[in-house]
Parts: structure tokens; sequence; C-alpha cells
């Protein structure tokens, strides 16, 4: 009963879906050229403002678990760690030594959010066979 | 450590869903605790204990035996 999609979880939607709005709007924003340049960076932190919301609700979701669901989100969260940690390091020495590309972080964080989402849910995976 | 949950579940007919709605915990984790795959805390352990009326040590039981 607990793992499936409870308050929490819709709030995790909720604040993702305002969050990426928001991204979408900042976006459409400087496309048009209607962010003043004294609002600019307000408006560019816009989007960090829901995701607040957003691990507030990831805590009460993981609160919320009984102590198997805990135990295995744990160990997921261990691997997704693992995982972008590597690759980050990894990228980053390779980048210094110039053997790809070295763009700006301002360039990058989507990718490392991806690599964030799809660690933590190839750690779920992995852990749960173990429970299965 | 190995437990009599499924038989204690069996005798009184409940699924596995039932007895996680009395535990307050998910399916997965009743079914996980009586395959094996997961160890109980003792505050749970207590719990299903309470549920059905027996004393831990008539529902768990160290692996090997209850002298192991």
């Amino acid at each position: 009963m607990l793992c499936t999609p409870n308050r929490f979880t819709w709030q995790l939607r909720g604040w993702a879906l305002l969050s990426a709005l928001l991204i979408l709007v900042g976006a459409l924003l400087k496309r048009w050229g209607l962010d003043p340049g004294s609002l600019r960076g307000v408006v560019a932190l816009l989007p960090v403002v829901p995701m607040v919301g957003y691990f507030l609700a990831l805590t009460r979701w993981v609160r919320s678990l009984d102590e198997m669901q805990r135990l295995i989100q744990f160990e997921a969260l261990l691997i997704q760690f693992g995982v972008t940690a590597l690759a980050v390091m990894g990228y980053g020495v390779l980048a210094e030594a110039g053997a790809v590309p070295n763009p700006p972080v301002g360039d990058l964080w989507p990718g490392i959010w991806l690599l964030l989402f799809v660690s933590w849910s190839l750690g779920q995976a992995i852990v749960r066979r173990r429970y299965r | 450590m190995t437990n009599r949950l499924r038989v204690l579940r069996a005798e009184r007919e409940w699924s596995q869903g039932d007895l996680a709605l009395r535990l307050r915990v998910s399916r997965q984790t009743v079914n996980a605790i009586e395959t094996g795959k997961y160890d109980p805390s003792l505050p749970l352990a207590f719990t299903i204990a309470r549920l059905f009326e027996q004393p831990i040590e008539a529902i768990f039981s160290p692996d090997g035996g209850p002298d192991a």
C-alpha cells in the first residue's frame, strides 16, 4: 500500500512540473527580450524555488515508507550517488585533459539532473530485485 | 532467520495485502519477510507477534533451528 502513489508522490510531480514550467517561462521571456537585466537573476532562479518543495516532499515521501522500502530507497540513493559522482568526476578529469569538450556548468546541469534520476531509477530496479 | 508468517497468514485466510494493511507495511515487505529475503526490525517483529497473539520466538527462529 505504501509503494503506490500517495499524496507525497503527487506533490513530487507537482513541484517538478512547476519547476519545468518556470524554466520554460524563463526561456520564453529571454527569447522575447522581456527579462529586464536587473531581474535576470531572479527569473533564472525561479525554477529552483519549487525544487525546495520537491525535496521537502521527497523527504516526507521517504518517511511515509515502511522500513524495507526505506532501506531500498537508501541503497538506491547510494547507487545514484556512486554513479553520478563517478560520471561527473570522470567527465571532469577528461575535460581538464582536453579529451572531451569542456562546456560551462550552465550547459551541463540538465544532463547531470537526468543522470541523477536515471541512476536513481536504475538503483531502485537493482535493489528491488534482491527483495523480490 | 526463518519464520512461520506464511503459515499463520494462511490459517487466517488472509492475503499478503490483508496482512500488509494490518501491519501498515507494503505487500512487497510482507512477501520479502515470508520468503526470508528481509528480516523485520524488532518493533515490526513485535507488531507481527501481537497481531498473531504469539510470542516472537514462536514465529521467528534463527537459521538452522531454535538452537542455532
